[in-house]
């Protein structure tokens, strides 16, 4: 008898076919309350974080640009005005419900003309190779089941220089940042889910799953290793979230 | 480094407060549009920090860094932004403040900053009404004028009771002769060092000789 594969699904082991339609199901569940939420158990503090990627992503008028699991487009709506009607932005996400989500709000702010939805995984991205000048994936690398691949694709699919962004939850750098930390997610974190939006199960595995991505050392030697170059970090909020930056040689 | 979430902190609450005054000065929104798509650079030597103003049709968007083209960079400590600002006669090169790129840029910036006005009861009115709003706008700017009435003829009232209550400085044209004095006696110490060196020298070459 062969053994099946596995990984992680927050802290439970589960085969490797079957964490896509796990996490596709958190988010089919959190979609409609994703930036209430997101708001309320961040303090607001996200925005400032998307603030910094976009400032350190260089994104220029005429760009190309993929927002990868993109969600609610908090990003590309940005991007779209700095690429302007010259550039494209392309918004991509594996969950229907998300992207559902984004394209409304991109359409109820009136952010169209430039910008592109489209269904994707970012381990086997849709594109011809040498397509993106930058590639930004917020929040969205801890659910990939293979990191490795989803990198490596994302490598493929950027021009020679161009940039890759990753925003993602680390590790708190401080005994007792992470101390306060953990008591927040694992406590207050499913309790405030419960209460706003009605799933503490969702919360539950949002937290779980950030302890189980990989700290900020160790994804910078990820991307070195599936093939950026001048790969680096910077911790934001105590280490809470770390973005790191890649290029393509 | 600064954690980068403080900077983007600061810039998103710089972008708000700016754009949410702008709301309340339509004048100054419209000379904005004018300059759509211009970038002004700001590297303050002291304290040590950088941002980038970006002007946009929906108002102004500020930056910590910044890849595109700048219309204008200027350098200086923030004292001297704030008297470039603040009075109608500075001059970036009477501050010490260093200007790159379009000047005229630059001009048209401070005019529209000078003449900003905004309604502050504006706001006020939409919270409490359009009455309660006029009465406590008109008590403010009451306050401000006897403030600013007050403050201009501080310097002169405490330069008075100075001299003539206290006696504490000596009235201004008593000074003015004991200065004069004073410049005179130096100038005459002057001549002297210099008719004592002359001799020096005439003595010291006689007695070579």
């Amino acid at each position: 008898m062969t053994e099946r594969k596995t990984t992680h699904f927050g802290y439970q082991q589960v085969p490797v076919e079957e964490k896509a339609g796990r996490v596709a199901d958190v988010f089919h569940s959190v979609a409609a309350r994703y930036d209430v939420m997101n708001d309320l158990m961040s303090g607001g503090v996200h925005r400032l974080w998307k603030r910094f990627t976009i400032e350190l992503s260089a994104a220029r008028p005429g760009q190309t640009i993929l927002d990868i699991a993109g969600g609610t487009g908090d990003l590309t709506a940005r991007f779209s005005r700095i690429v302007g009607p010259t550039g494209k932005v392309v918004l991509a996400d594996i969950n229907e419900s998300m992207l559902k989500v984004g394209r409304d709000r991109l359409l109820d702010r009136g952010i169209a003309g430039n910008v592109e939805t489209l269904q994707a995984d970012a381990q086997y991205l849709p594109f011809p190779d040498n397509t993106f000048d930058c590639i930004t994936i917020a929040f969205g690398l801890r659910n990939v089941t293979d990191k490795d691949l989803a990198l490596r694709s994302m490598l493929r699919v950027l021009k020679p220089g161009g940039r890759l962004l990753v925003l993602e939850f680390s590790k708190p750098q401080s005994k007792l940042l992470e101390k306060v930390y953990d008591q927040y997610s694992f406590r207050l974190l499913p309790f405030m889910g419960k209460l706003v939006a009605d799933d503490a199960e969702s919360y539950r595995y949002l937290a779980e799953s950030i302890r189980m991505h990989p700290d900020q050392q160790t994804l910078k030697d990820m991307m070195g290793e599936a093939g950026f170059v001048d790969c680096e970090f910077h911790n934001m909020t105590g280490g809470i979230v770390a973005l790191h930056k890649g290029i393509k040689p | 480094m600064t954690d980068p979430t403080f900077r983007a902190g600061f810039d998103a609450t710089l972008e708000t407060a700016i754009n949410t005054a702008l709301r309340y000065d339509p004048g100054t929104a419209a000379r904005l549009q004018k300059l759509v798509g211009k970038v002004l650079a700001v590297d303050l030597t002291a304290p040590k920090m950088s941002l980038f103003v970006l002007i946009e049709d929906d108002g102004i968007e500020v930056h910590s860094r910044w890849n595109g083209e700048v219309t204008t960079e200027l350098q200086g400590s923030a004292l001297a932004f704030l008297q470039l600002l603040k009075n109608r006669d500075a001059t970036p090169a009477k501050l010490g403040v260093g200007v790159r790129g379009s000047s005229a840029f630059l001009a048209e910036l401070q005019s529209i900053l000078r003449d900003l006005d905004i309604d502050w009861e504006e706001p006020l009115a939409q919270a409490l009404g359009d009455v309660p709003a006029h009465q406590i706008g008109r008590g403010l700017r009451t306050a401000a004028g006897w403030l600013r009435d007050a403050l201009g003829k501080a310097p002169g009232a405490a330069s008075e009771a100075a001299t003539e209550e206290w006696r504490v400085t000596p009235p201004q044209a008593q000074f003015e002769a004991f200065a004069d004095d004073v410049a005179e006696f130096t100038q005459g110490v002057d001549r002297l060092e210099a008719r004592i060196a002359l001799l020096r020298e005439k003595l010291s070459r006689r007695g070579a000789n």
